[in-house]
């Protein structure tokens, strides 16, 4: 069973690994980027993201995220190293078409306030020069993808509308030329804490219905967290750490990953092998067997090298209880408990026994990280 | 002040002029409003995309603002080499560049760097970037400029009458030589009026474009052009000869004697073009071939032409020949023959403080140089042949000297602010303000006999011009003179009418 487990484990990896090469999407060779001020922003930064994915650049300011995003549509050029896209070079192609098809949301949103909401998502397809009617059902279709309907919105002002629904505005204009990039500049932290959670939502969704890359800066560890695929932490021009949500939280590099995603580890994730007793009372050796009486039960056996042997039972040694791994989360090892009437699961690494988990530890090791976060938070 | 029934009469009688100053008005107002425009829009654009020279260029555009307009006038004059429209309009062009330039750049430079980072990193390229984002965002400002230059240039333009441009300012010029409210008002309203209705314009060719199109503006820009453009699809007659004259009554009715008589003789058609602020501008006009004859003065064209001083007692014919054979040695000049009358400083006290007084002649006045006050222009007072000499001549000076532009003389010697003015010997303020001139017993002042003054290569050219134009040689006497001016000034007579009369009244027509 481990070891079915572990193939599939191992196959997955491999088909990530071969499909990686294939869906790279934007990648930064040895990218470093300094100021005219001498002042480095960006220095040896290394990077691929894939095709598709929500990725979320964050850091504290002057962390040189924005840089790194800003020199994906060559607002900044690098001063050294290469940026590919599909593993074409991003000088190689024409600045401005380029730039059409990578979309570009701005914090200050940033409209264009002498033209109509329905001029402002047409920049990009004007330039295109895609057919008037063309231009005019895409204003339409993106309009209602957002709810805001065309016949209401469409020869508005900027000016007239909400932050939140001007942001809106920003997001399908940057998606009006159909880019297979987007990249967005911290595009919510001006809105109100209502518009920004609809908004984070809205994106959320619409990464999920129409499958484009995203790039997504943002100071707000939160919203990272609420909407990236992976996120990348970045600090004083370099990658800290890269990787999922659950990966930062369960594995942060450093301290600083630590401190900067706060203490936002659930409970359930916590490993196994932190909470199960490997002294438990209800594990016995072969030798001991002996001197114990048919209590308490479960009793688990072993051998005196922590082989592995059964749990002894009114009917004799019972070997095929589920077992748990000392790597898995509490949230796992909860479901080995569904499929058996026990209160106490053998914990272990291949045959070998590691330890107990029983009811009563999850119990007690919960009651403990409840009173540590209250004592926190006093 | 002028009543508006005044003003109204003015109008009727003069609609004829009226309209055609208006027309030119406009026309100089557009022509220069339109080349700012065309200068200033795409330099301030140019000066966006190149911060370096945006300080210095606004600079000079500020410095060309800060000449005094009639300098600016003068000095394009000198610069150009020319009177009349051209100057004015490169005036009042280099005038009005400042506003709208610097408008086009703040206006520019003020939209909003999220917004043009916007457009950017969408994929616009900076042409249209411009196009679409800058100058609309931007026009506001850039018409608030384009505004405020249109009304420098429209109230500035008043002063290209000085220069010979014509326009409205001719009416205020008018108005300010003969003291007349009325002709002043015609001058100053419709500018006035025409600077609203112009603001107006662009007003609504601003609101109608807010952000939208550019089609207003490029409406009223064609519609510019084709004012500018106007009179070059005129098809009147080309006059082939042009008589210059300066600013006053005087020059302005012998010139259209020799209108009368030119045409009345000869082929060639005439242009009346008067109006000329200064002996100088004149004789720039007439090296410069804008005008091909105007009148000279003997005593001018030796004193300020020729920087000689004739010996005091010469006489009249002397002092002509020598005027002429040095104009034909130093300018090539053919100078013709001259009238009767004497038009020469003298100086005028107010008819019964003279027989109050028993003065006659300057040298009595001696008695009365600290009671009698002097109202004297700024020409006389600065002129070896004026107080300067005098002083010499005479040997004493006035107590109290007020110098004033010469049109508010006059005014100055009704209110009694001063008693005696220096003024010439024909003009039609001796009959209106009953002045008794006084005699020059010393003989300071030169003739000043007026000659048609021109190129010998015009005379060449044209040698039928010499016949008609010496047929008032020796005509027209002090008096004939004084009244024909009176006509004018204070008959408002048009000036035309006024040489037709006297040319019929001695059987010359």
């Amino acid at each position: 069973m481990i070891r079915s487990a572990f193939l599939t484990l191992y196959a997955r990896q491999q088909a990530t690994m071969t499909k990686k090469g294939l869906d790279d999407m934007i990648s930064f060779h040895d990218i470093t980027k300094q100021f005219a001020d001498q002042s480095t922003a960006v220095e040896n930064f290394n990077l691929t993201i894939n095709k598709g994915e929500f990725f979320v650049l964050i850091g504290p300011s002057g962390c040189g995220k924005t840089t790194t995003l800003k020199m994906i549509n060559r607002l900044i050029e690098p001063t050294s190293g290469r940026i590919t896209i599909e593993d074409k070079n991003i000088t190689e192609w024409n600045r401005q078409e380029l730039r059409w098809n990578i979309g570009y949301v701005l914090q200050q949103i940033a409209l264009f306030p002498t033209m109509t909401i329905a001029e402002n998502i047409a920049v990009v397809p004007e330039m295109r020069k895609w057919k008037k009617a063309a231009v005019e059902e895409r204003v339409d279709e993106l309009l209602n993808m957002v709810g805001l309907d065309p016949d209401t919105y469409r020869n508005r002002r900027p000016s007239e509308l909400s932050g939140g629904q001007q942001q809106r505005i920003g997001v399908i204009r940057a998606l009006a030329g159909n880019p297979d990039i987007i990249l967005m500049d911290e595009p919510f932290s001006a809105l109100d804490p209502i518009s920004r959670e609809q908004l984070q939502k809205d994106i959320r969704q619409l990464q999920a219905d129409i499958k484009k890359t995203i790039v997504f800066v943002t100071h707000d560890i939160d919203e990272a967290m609420a909407i990236g695929d992976r996120i990348c932490l970045m600090k004083d021009g370099g990658i800290v750490q890269v990787g999922t949500r659950e990966e930062l939280v369960n594995e942060p590099a450093d301290d600083f990953v630590k401190n900067f995603i706060g203490d936002r580890r659930d409970p359930w994730d916590t490993r196994v092998k932190e909470v199960m007793n490997p002294n438990s009372h209800l594990l016995a050796s072969t030798q001991d067997i002996s001197d114990y009486p048919l209590y308490p039960a479960p009793l688990y056996i072993f051998k005196d090298d922590r082989t592995y042997v059964g749990r002894q039972a009114e009917e004799g040694i019972v070997s095929n209880d589920p077992a748990i791994h000392p790597e898995d989360t509490l949230k796992h090892a909860l479901k080995s408990f569904d499929n058996t009437e026990l209160e106490a699961l053998p914990v272990l690494t291949g045959s070998r026994i590691e330890g107990v988990l029983s009811y009563k530890d999850i119990v007690q090791f919960m009651k403990k990280s409840q009173l540590e976060q209250e004592g926190e938070l006093v | 002040m002028a009543t508006l029934q005044e003003l109204w009469e003015l109008f009727s009688t003069r609609q004829g002029e009226f309209w055609q100053v208006m027309w030119q008005h406009v026309h100089m107002s557009v022509v220069a409003l339109l080349f700012a425009v065309l200068i200033a829009v795409p330099l301030g654009i140019i000066l966006t995309r190149k911060q370096k020279l945006a300080e210095p260029i606004i600079g000079v555009a500020a410095v060309l603002q800060t000449i005094p307009s009639l300098a600016l006038l003068g000095f394009m004059i000198l610069l150009l080499n020319q009177i009349g429209t051209l100057p004015a309009v490169v005036a009042l062009t280099a005038y009005a560049l400042l506003p709208i330039l610097r408008n086009t750049y703040t206006g520019i430079q003020g939209v909003d760097p999220s917004i043009q980072e916007a457009a950017v990193g969408m994929g616009m390229s900076s042409f249209r970037k411009l196009r679409k984002i800058e100058l609309p965002m931007a026009m506001p400002i850039i018409m608030a400029g384009v505004r405020t230059s249109m009304v420098l240039i429209v109230g500035t333009a008043t002063l290209a009458a000085l220069i010979s441009a014509g326009g409205l300012g001719d009416f205020i010029m008018t108005g300010i030589d003969r003291a007349n409210n009325a002709y002043i008002l015609l001058g100053a309203l419709p500018a006035a009026l025409l600077a609203l209705f112009f603001d107006f314009i662009l007003r609504m060719t601003e609101k109608r474009s807010q952000g939208k199109t550019l089609a207003p503006i490029l409406a009223v820009l064609g519609l510019s052009v084709a004012i500018a453009l106007a009179p070059l699809f005129s098809f009147a007659q080309q006059p082939q000869i042009t008589i210059g004259g300066k600013i006053t009554a005087e020059p302005e009715i012998i010139a259209n004697m020799y209108k009368h008589l030119i045409e009345e003789e000869t082929d060639l058609m005439v242009d009346v073009r008067t109006g000329m602020g200064s002996t100088d501008i004149a004789f720039n006009a007439l090296q410069s071939d804008d005008v091909d004859v105007y009148l000279e003065f003997t005593g001018t064209a030796l004193t300020t032409l020729l920087n000689q001083t004739p010996e005091p007692g010469t006489t009249e014919e002397e002092v002509y020949e020598q005027a002429r054979t040095g104009l034909m040695e130093e300018y090539d000049l053919a100078y013709l023959e001259p009238m009767a009358f004497n038009n020469t400083y003298a100086l005028a006290v107010r008819g019964e403080t003279a027989e109050e007084l028993g003065i006659e002649t300057i040298s009595d006045m001696e008695t009365y140089r600290d009671q009698l006050t002097a109202g004297f222009t700024f020409e006389f007072a600065d002129r070896e042949d004026g107080y300067i000499g005098l002083q010499d001549i005479y040997g004493f000076s006035f107590e109290n000297v007020e110098t004033m532009d010469s049109g508010l003389r006059t005014r100055a010697l009704t209110t009694e602010q001063v008693d005696f003015i220096d003024a010439f010997s024909t003009s039609a303020d001796i009959i209106e303000y009953d002045l008794a001139l006084m005699e020059d017993d010393e003989n300071l002042f030169p003739p000043y006999q007026g000659a048609p003054l021109m190129k010998q290569e015009t005379l060449e050219e044209y040698p039928e011009l010499e016949e008609p134009l010496n047929r008032l040689g020796g005509m027209i006497t002090d008096e004939e003179m004084q009244e024909m001016n009176y006509k004018v000034e204070y008959d408002d007579e048009d000036p035309y009418d006024v040489a037709e009369e006297y040319l019929q009244s001695v059987d010359l027509l």
